[in-house]
């Protein structure tokens, strides 16, 4: 049980958003709500700049990506597309697509906790 | 206080707006680094600011060195906001001109601690400044009157003689001296010969044109020099000055004290061009003239006359030529 709610917590830590925003649960109900809305158009961005092999493009979308995963508490999703912003920025071109797929598995498991979180704060 | 916040991400904006807010900052929020520049730049803009530091247009990094680049402006505490870590980057952020950066995600209590560090500093340079301000005044005014001292008064004088010179326009130069003021002082006692003395420079400014300069020339003679104005309107004016210093006797702590003025005017266009020594020279003897007249009144200082001169010599009238 311990073992699982450490992984919930890497996967979205709602303790540390809450503090983040100061227990506002308005504010933490709409940066929630800006995230699903704008999370499908950076991951689409995200994976055109993967299939085009573009380093410069791939950093940029995975700079924006990891700091609103890092704003609303995802740390796990947020490390991954860090990894793959670092190889972006080192030129690892030949693993952009092992790790877009790592994110994307990743980002996945993220959003069911959110639509919990929203649930919850609208409670 | 107001604050910048510029970021390109929505939820780091509002994020921060939000905390901020809630601190008591007045917040404005843009999403690119060239919006920031433009609303820091200006003097009257916010003076802390939040910059993210990967931005479109102009970089976090790339703002500071445009606000750090103006002059002369009130200084404005700036702080990157980033997710680089590496030592490389930290210097570079702050060799561009940042006072401090933050490591995003941030901590809501570290960022307003650090915010607070900025308000100190510029708490810090408000004092400064108004300490400055303050030298300055005092270096350049004097310490009873308020008007300009002596040194100023004369290199304003010098000036405005130059540009009258250029422009074939008139300057004209009042010397004033308060009539009897030893016997005030020595009446009244020397408290009284302040309240005098700041009196009279009230009456004084009152009497000429904003742009105007007045100066206290020592004890109890003063300097007015009247830009860009024709003979007539400087005697007219110079004649205003005796009956406004006249016109009511002067409160002081001993009691209320009639006070009278002579003066000397000197008109720049009827000389040649002298030095600055020298017509301050012609100014005093027409003073002195106007003290042996009687004291209380007007006299101008004329220069030889000679067929150019008589022309303008006749404009004035007899009673108060020299």
């Amino acid at each position: 049980m311990k073992e699982s709610e450490d992984s919930s917590n890497l996967t979205f830590n709602q303790g540390e958003l809450l503090a983040r925003v100061d227990n506002d649960r308005e504010l933490l109900r709409d940066l929630l709500t800006i995230f699903k809305q704008e999370f499908p158009g950076y991951l689409q961005a995200m994976r055109e700049a993967v299939d085009s092999r573009d380093g410069k493009l791939v950093a940029v979308a995975a700079h924006t990506l990891k700091g609103m995963l890092s704003n609303i508490a995802a740390g796990r999703a947020a490390d991954a597309v860090g990894c793959l912003e670092q190889m972006a920025r080192s030129g690892e071109v030949s693993r952009f697509q092992e790790a877009f797929t790592a994110f994307e598995r990743d980002a996945t498991r993220l959003l069911p906790h959110l639509d919990a979180c929203v649930a919850e704060v609208h409670r | 206080m107001r604050i910048l916040i510029a970021d390109d991400e929505i939820m780091s904006r509002k994020l921060l707006q939000k905390t901020l807010e809630r601190a008591g900052y007045e917040v404005t929020a843009v999403e690119n680094g060239r919006l920031a520049a433009e609303r820091l730049c200006p003097a009257d803009g916010p003076r802390l600011a939040l910059l993210d530091w990967v931005m479109p247009e102009l970089d976090g990094p790339g703002v500071c060195r445009e606000v750090r680049g103006r002059k002369e402006q009130s200084y404005v505490y700036m702080v990157l906001l980033t997710s680089k870590e590496s030592k490389e980057d930290v210097v570079a952020g702050l060799e561009s001109g940042a006072d401090d950066y933050l490591t995003k995600p941030f901590d809501p209590e570290e960022l307003k601690a650090r915010l607070r560090t900025g308000l100190r500093i510029l708490s810090l340079e408000d004092r400064l400044v108004e300490a400055r301000e303050e030298m300055r005044f005092q270096a350049t005014h004097d310490g009873l009157t308020a008007l300009w001292n002596r040194a100023v008064i004369m290199d304003l004088l010098g000036r405005e003689l130059a540009r009258s010179r250029r422009e074939h326009v008139s300057t004209s130069i009042i010397m004033c001296d308060l009539d009897h003021f030893k016997s005030v002082n020595d009446t009244y006692g020397h408290l009284a010969g302040d309240d005098i003395l700041k009196e009279t420079a009230k009456r004084l400014l009152s009497s000429v044109r904003s742009y105007d300069l007045v100066g206290r020339y020592g004890g109890e003679e003063f300097l007015v020099v009247l830009n860009n104005c024709n003979p007539a309107y400087a005697l007219a004016r110079a004649e205003q000055i005796c009956k406004t210093i006249a016109h009511k006797p002067a409160q002081t702590s001993s009691g209320t004290v009639p006070i009278t003025m002579s003066l000397g005017l000197l008109i720049s266009q009827e000389w040649d061009c002298l030095p600055l020594e020298e017509l301050l020279q012609h100014a005093d003897e027409a003073l002195y003239a106007a003290k042996a007249a009687g004291r209380n009144c007007v006299k101008i200082a004329s220069p030889k006359i000679s067929s150019a001169d008589s022309e303008s010599q006749a404009r004035v009238p007899a009673r108060l030529r020299r």
